[in-house]
Formats: C-alpha cells, sequence, structure tokens
C-alpha cells in the first residue's frame, strides 16, 4: 500500500470510526467525571448515577471558555447531522494542523541550516 | 482523562503549562528531525484517527466510559516517546479549542498526563517488554495498559493538589476506572499497530528495527 492510499485509507477509516461514535458512542461519565461524581457521593465505585449530575463548579476562579462546538454537536437543533459534520470537523481540523505545524517547524529548521 | 478548567486552579494550571510546553518544545524538535515531506501526511493521519477514535466512548460497566488515549500506540509506531507527545497536544487542542473536552487552562496538564507520561510510559513499557517477552500483543497491551493506568494516578495527585479530589479515595477511584478503560487502551493499540503492521510494515517503527 502505498503512502497515498494509506492516507486516503487512514482518513476513511478515522471518518467511519467518528460517525459510528455519533451513533454508537457511551454517554455514561468518563473516568475523571465518575471519579469526581464519586467524590461528590452522586455516584457508588462500581454502580451507576445515584442522581442527575450538576454542571461542576470548581476552583478555577472564574476562567470560562466557550468552544463553538460544545461535546462534539452544534447543539440540540442539528442532532445527529450536526454532530457528525462536528466530528468530520474535528478530524480534518486535526491532520490539517499536524500537516500545517510540521511544514512551518521544517520551513524553520531549514532556514536556521541550508544544507 | 481531559481535565476541564474547572478542576484546577488557575495558578497551578499554569504550573503545569510551563512544565508541558518544555515537553512540547522537545517533540517539536523531534518533529523536526524526523519528519520527512513523506512521513508528515502520515503522521496527521495518526492524529486524525487517534482524534476520531478518542471520539469513542465505549463502556466499561462500573457507569463508566472510557477511550483510547493514544500516547502508547503513537510513541509505538514513530519509535519515540516525543512523536506521543506530538500528536496529543495537535490531538488536545483541537478538543480543547472546538469541542470544549479538556480546558484551555488545563491543556498543559492534560499534555503532561496523557502526552507525556502517557507517551513515556507506553513507549519505554514496550521496548522493555518485547526485549523481554518478544511477544507483540502481551508488550503492546501492557504497555498501553500502564499507559493509561499511570498518568490517571498522575491525574489523582492533580487533582489532590488542587484540592478537587481527596488523596486516598481519589486513587482508589480513578486507579479502579482506568485499570478498566486501560483494557480498552490495550486492546485498540495492539488492533491498530497489527493492521499498521499488515499493510505497512516499514512505517511502524519497532518492525522498521526488526527488519534492520
Amino acid at each position: 500500500m502505498n503512502n497515498k492510499t494509506l492516507i486516503i485509507a487512514g482518513l476513511v477509516f478515522a471518518i467511519i470510526i467518528g460517525v459510528l461514535a455519533v451513533f454508537f458512542a457511551s454517554g455514561d461519565p468518563d473516568g475523571l467525571e465518575s471519579t469526581a461524581l464519586v467524590i461528590k457521593g452522586e455516584k457508588t465505585l462500581f454502580g451507576p448515577l445515584s442522581v442527575n449530575p450538576g454542571v461542576t463548579e470548581g476552583a478555577n476562579g472564574g476562567f470560562s471558555y466557550s468552544a463553538p462546538l460544545p461535546d462534539y454537536s452544534m447543539g440540540e437543533k442539528f442532532g445527529h447531522l450536526g454532530q457528525i459534520v462536528a466530528m468530520l470537523a474535528g478530524i480534518i481540523i486535526a491532520f490539517v494542523l499536524v500537516i500545517g505545524v510540521s511544514k512551518v517547524v521544517r520551513k524553520i529548521s531549514e532556514k536556521r541550516k541550508p544544507n | 482523562m481531559h481535565i476541564p478548567d474547572a478542576f484546577i486552579p488557575l495558578n497551578q494550571a499554569i504550573i503545569y503549562w510551563i512544565i508541558a510546553l518544555i515537553f512540547v518544545a522537545l517533540a517539536i524538535r523531534w518533529a523536526r528531525k524526523e519528519l520527512s515531506d513523506e512521513k508528515i501526511p502520515l503522521v496527521a493521519v495518526l492524529a486524525a484517527g487517534i482524534f476520531a477514535i478518542q471520539a469513542f466512548n465505549i463502556p466499561v460497566s462500573l457507569g463508566t466510559s472510557g477511550h483510547l488515549v493514544g500516547g502508547a500506540l503513537a510513541a509505538i509506531v514513530l519509535g519515540s516517546p516525543f512523536a506521543a507527545v506530538f500528536i496529543l497536544t495537535m490531538v488536545l487542542i483541537v478538543q480543547g479549542v472546538f469541542f470544549g473536552d479538556g480546558g484551555i487552562t488545563t491543556m498543559g496538564v492534560n499534555i503532561i498526563n496523557m502526552g507525556v507520561i502517557g507517551g513515556f510510559v507506553g513507549f519505554y513499557s514496550f521496548k522493555g517488554l518485547m526485549a523481554a517477552t518478544k511477544n507483540l500483543p502481551v508488550s503492546g497491551f501492557t504497555a498501553a495498559w500502564f499507559a493509561c493506568f499511570i498518568p490517571s494516578l498522575a491525574c489523582a495527585f492533580e487533582m489532590y493538589f488542587a484540592g478537587t479530589f481527596p488523596l486516598v479515595p481519589g486513587l482508589i477511584t480513578m486507579g479502579v476506572y482506568h485499570a478498566a478503560i486501560g483494557i480498552i487502551e490495550g486492546v485498540i493499540t495492539v488492533v491498530v499497530l497489527y493492521l499498521l503492521i499488515s499493510v505497512r510494515p516499514d512505517i511502524v517503527a519497532y518492525k522498521r528495527r526488526v527488519n534492520g
């Protein structure tokens, strides 16, 4: 498999996984969130949630940032379609970001060392 | 394991950022040396794949779910723990900036946990286990499991310093959940390694070394 095929296959694989994630990924809290819930007494170590968790307010003294596509979605209005678009955007942004940063890094180093 | 902004006070978050930036600088040095024009899109596609797999939370029972982090995978495939720092930093930037998954002030600590600790633990435990057992699935699975489990304990300490979790319950709870989530990390890491080796053994660092 040549590089080009591998890159296309890899992106297709990423997109398939990403789209499947929209429909099949678990909504259960992750390990850190679960720990936070256990510490707050809203979940037992081995059990499900006992109450509906609220938004965690914590130590950071008010710093807040609103991401454009929170929770990998475009909001309730766009539903699954919005989630798929968000996921595709993320995959493409990750791909382009790595290429962009790598090229910039290489360019800078080539300027420093002309050989 | 993505720590949100609210979980760590700003002054501590800044200290983690500074430590993270040192490793990010070393990772950029790695990228400058290792990434040829040919290799750049391959690394990019690995990052895109890790991003997608990270979004796929799999239930681990215990009322909890987890997903691949990919530090061990990136380090093993590319043959350097700094590859993991490089890729995980990029993935965490995309997740934090665009999707609110992991904070901005806490991006530094997330880079340390998943990229630096995950990458180094994954890489060196894989190297050691391969030397000792010569068995790819056992080494890959175990290395990836540790690359999930050890950062979760680091995270529990950070949560303790932040005043967010008490120490012992934090360690036990994070440890139990990530011992389970680590199984996902191990299985996916080995599956992806086998997939890559089956199509392109020449790009998998450890294979390349074995074959000369």
